[in-house]
């Protein structure tokens, strides 16, 4: 095993283990108040004109029709286009679409070597690029992706370095991070541009290194180029969960258990209401004055009036 | 419409002591079509009363909402500053804040400060792009304060990532201002594509000013939730008040439709336990007329309840207090179980919508069914025997949705089918239904008026949705002469809606009248020999 090996695998173990505690910590945080944004796209029949159930008479005796395929009508242009940003902040659009397409692309093709990296490690395939069997047209095609998908990165990141550098609304709500994030998703193209220029192995040394990783076995001959890219990214990698570029994934619980979040009271959310109306409170204010001996049934049942004395 | 570069304001600038970060400029403001384009033929804008900002905390901008006095020494804003921070933890504990901990951490740590939100603000367009006013400027506010005191991890990382703040009084003073000059309409985190909500986050400040210091507008609290726990509702009117009010409306509804009408009281066993904002009863009476008028009419088995906060549907701890709204919500399901009613129909109230509609939903689970009032109307014009004249209401008539109502519950088509059937002229604001610009009142707004607030509310808050009321007319004639019908079934939006028409003449410049949708049904009531609605006396 090399020093390689060790780096990669520690790497994707941290990323993994920090998006998991992360992803625990925000659905273990208490159910909350009903914060529903219309429109939401579940509403079957309704969510063209922004409508919900409560629009029925006697809502509550109508069966709830939900239709997830409206979700995803939403998500998927929302996330592969970046729609929201499109219709409401147009100028700035086409940047960040570049640097977030670009960044799909290559994880796209990471995919992809990684399932020719393990299908090669248990002996179905042979990735080699360049010859004519279906695996190295693939390969080959892969490899163009690859390409464009870090020239439309860098044109991403170095657009939105301009925007953030040159937008006085953006540069005043900057922190040091923004550029450094897209420093480094801007090197992470670059580099990834000269390791694909400069390979003629590419694709096979792309898939190579996923099935020594699969199979701990030595990893294939690496030029400097790869290794500055392979650098980059495993950096990238161990420093994304500890930013708000975890949003790739938070946004689920944004819409999926906030914005679009809408149900009544069922099942054991009951059981952990009451929970939660129990807790002490500590709130200070003259007409709460909790001073963490009261719980929130006490405070809702006073009139405020008592608490001050 | 020429906006200046001004100067930006930045988080430093708003920790650092300085007479005021903004103020309103009527050359920078968005334009008003005629006859409201000439700016010297305005009002225009009253400024602070002298000495105000030598008595109260007023450094932020021209206007004030709180204005609580300024700390006498540097001891006491020292402690004043203790309590802030105690408040802050607060707001991030599970045990305190488990009613929105989820929403807010997640605005919180996740907003890539992109700024596609902040042209869907109609504040700050309206103040011709104030920094301040910007919809991520609170939040950011907020988000520093929380990565620098309450989110663990190292502290230079926490820099690097997250920028940094000094919370000093000065800055805590001006975010205690700043947290009401947003009306939580929630139309910006519509556009966000991170999903994060700064109208939560303004929610969020509020609460920690409220529930930890004890400070709020005394609208909104002393006046507000306080008094309707004490004495039964906001507008200071007792139980024997009230009923005292509603026999006089019954009487004069009587006199005017040439139908009895009579309010019941406390029915045990009632179909409907009816809550309208107590606010009706006293500014627009023929409101809760109508709706007895027509409930009486389409047969349908209701009550008003006479009980301490029964007879009022506000619900201002929904705005800016958790322990308020929970206690005053707690009430008007109690009230109704008591009555043993089979539903709560919320009245022409936007806010009473959200808090008993949605958000009381997961406070005491298990009561009352709550129905909007739009529903149950619609029903009674689409499926009742009674019949109706769309005729008697052949004027302009355009739709206003209050937030709360159509942007947090998704009620939008209800109140057109009806203006659809019964309003030949009716026309659609731009844009409208959950896209629709807040009144400029929201979130408590249309009933602060303390000092100059109402300045800004109309001038700023306000200027967008008065600009929209106009463009939707502006295919009939402009003049005062063709009566023009604003139908904005929610008492807070009418509230501010009346001052904005006050404010720029709209009656008498354009024919602009306001009212609810109940009575545009009552007007077109066959049963009635004549139309209700007087434009004199509106
Ligand atoms: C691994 C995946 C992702 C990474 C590394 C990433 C990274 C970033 C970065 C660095 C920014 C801030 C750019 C700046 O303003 O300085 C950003 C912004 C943004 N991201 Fe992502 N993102 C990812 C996935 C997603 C996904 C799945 C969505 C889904 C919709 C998304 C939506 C956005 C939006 C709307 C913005 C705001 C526009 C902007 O500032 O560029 N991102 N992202
Ligand atoms: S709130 Fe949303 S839209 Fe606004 S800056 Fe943050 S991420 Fe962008
Ligand atoms: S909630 Fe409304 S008023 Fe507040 S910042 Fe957002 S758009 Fe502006």
């Amino acid at each position: 095993m090399s020093i390689l090996h060790l780096l990669v695998y520690a790497s994707a173990l941290l990323f993994v283990i920090m998006i998991v505690v992360r992803g625990m910590r925000i659905a273990r945080t208490p159910v909350h108040l009903r914060w529903e944004l219309y429109p939401v796209p579940h509403e079957k029949g309704r969510a063209d004109h922004g409508g919900s159930r409560l629009e029925q008479i006697d809502w509550w005796t109508h069966p709830i029709e939900k239709d997830h395929l409206g979700e995803l009508k939403v998500m998927v242009p929302e996330i592969l286009f970046l729609k929201a940003v499109k219709e409401h902040n147009p100028k700035l659009w086409f940047a960040t679409f570049a640097l977030h397409f670009g960044l799909y692309m290559l994880i796209g093709v990471m995919a992809v070597a990684m399932l020719g990296g393990l299908l090669q490690g248990l002996g179905v395939i042979t990735v080699a690029a360049g010859n004519e069997s279906a695996i190295g047209i693939i390969a080959k095609v892969f490899q163009y992706i690859f390409q464009l998908g870090c020239i439309l990165g860098a044109v991403g990141a170095i657009l939105m370095l301009y925007k953030r550098i040159f937008d006085s609304g953006m540069r005043l709500y900057a922190t040091p991070s923004h550029f450094f994030n897209l420093f480094l998703m801007g090197a992470i193209s670059i580099s990834g541009t000269f390791w694909v220029g400069s390979d003629p192995n590419f694709a096979t040394n792309f898939a190579g290194i996923y099935s020594a990783l699969f199979t701990v076995s030595p990893m294939p001959e690496l030029s400097a180029q790869a290794l500055n890219h392979i650098g980059i990214v495993l950096l990238f990698v161990v420093y994304l969960p500890f930013t708000h570029m975890t949003h790739f994934f938070t946004k689920y619980f944004t819409y999926h258990q906030v914005r679009w979040e809408d149900s009544n009271v069922v099942g054991k959310m009951g059981d952990q209401l009451a929970a939660q109306l129990d807790q002490k409170v500590s709130w200070g204010a003259p007409h709460i004055n909790g001073g963490g001996k009261k719980n929130w049934v006490d405070i809702a049942t006073s009139s405020g009036k008592e608490e001050k004395n | 419409m020429a906006i200046k570069t001004k100067k930006r304001v930045t988080m430093k600038d708003f920790s650092t002591p300085s007479e005021s970060l903004a103020e309103f400029d009527p050359e920078e403001t968005i334009d008003l079509p005629a006859p409201y384009d000439k700016i010297e033929e305005l009002p225009g804008y009253k400024q602070m009363k002298e000495g105000t900002r030598d008595r109260l905390e007023a450094s932020l901008d021209d206007t004030i909402a709180v204005g609580i006095p300024k700390p006498e020494s540097k001891e006491e804003e020292e402690k004043l500053v203790e309590a802030f921070l105690r408040g802050l933890h607060n707001l991030f504990s599970k045990e305190n804040n488990w009613t929105f901990l989820q929403p807010l951490t997640l605005s919180m740590e996740h907003c890539a400060r992109c700024q596609t939100c902040v042209d869907d603000c109609p504040i700050y367009e309206a103040s011709g792009k104030e920094e301040i006013y910007r919809p991520t400027f609170r939040a950011e506010v907020l988000r520093r304060l929380y990565y620098k005191y309450e989110k663990g991890g190292n502290k230079l990382f926490k820099k690097f990532q997250q920028g940094d703040i000094d919370a000093n009084w000065t800055m805590i003073s001006r975010l205690l201002e700043l947290s009401y000059r947003c009306t939580l309409c929630r139309r910006c985190a519509q556009s966000c594509p991170i999903g994060v909500d700064n109208g939560l986050i303004t929610h969020e400040l509020r609460k920690i000013f409220s529930m930890e210091m004890g400070l709020a507008p005394k609208e909104l609290h002393e006046k507000g939730t306080v008094q309707q726990l004490e004495v039964g509702s906001s507008t200071g009117m007792n139980k024997v008040a009230v009923m005292d009010n509603v026999e006089f409306i019954d009487e004069d509804m009587t006199d005017r439709s040439g139908i009895k009408v009579e309010t019941k009281w406390d029915v045990e066993g009632a179909d409907v336990l009816l809550i309208h904002n107590a606010g009706e009863f006293l500014a627009w009476p023929e409101n809760p007329g109508c709706f007895a008028l027509l409930l009486d009419a389409a047969g349908i088995s209701w009550t008003l309840s006479s009980d301490l906060v029964g007879y009022d549907g506000v619900n201002y701890g929904l705005f800016y207090d958790d322990a308020q709204l929970a206690r005053v919500a707690m009430k008007h399901l109690d009230i109704a179980k008591k009555l043993k009613v089979k539903k709560i129909v919320m009245g022409e109230c936007g806010h009473e919508h959200k808090a008993l509609g949605v958000i009381a939903d997961r406070i005491f689970s298990g009561s009352i069914p709550r129905e909007s009032a739009m529903t149950l109307m619609e029903d009674i014009v689409f499926n009742s025997n009674l019949e109706f004249d769309p005729e008697r209401n052949d004027f302009p008539v355009t739709l206003h949705d209050p937030c709360n109502m159509a942007r947090s519950m998704g009620i939008v088509e209800p109140q057109r089918r009806v203006l659809r059937k019964l309003a030949p002229q009716f026309r659609e604001m731009t844009p409208h239904g959950v896209r629709n610009y807040c009144c400029g009142g929201g979130s408590g707004f249309a009933i602060m008026s303390g000092n100059n607030f109402t300045d800004w509310r109309v001038q700023v808050s306000g200027r967008k949705k008065f600009k929209q009321i106009l463009d939707a007319f502006s295919d009939v004639d402009p003049g005062p002469e063709t009566k023009k019908y604003v139908c904005a079934p929610c008492s807070n939006c009418k509230g501010q809606i009346r001052d904005l028409f006050e404010y720029y003449g709209a009656t008498e410049k354009s024919g602009l009248y306001y009212g609810g949708l109940v009575e545009l049904i009552v007007n077109s009531m066959k049963l009635l020999k004549e139309p209700f609605i007087d434009w004199e006396m509106m």
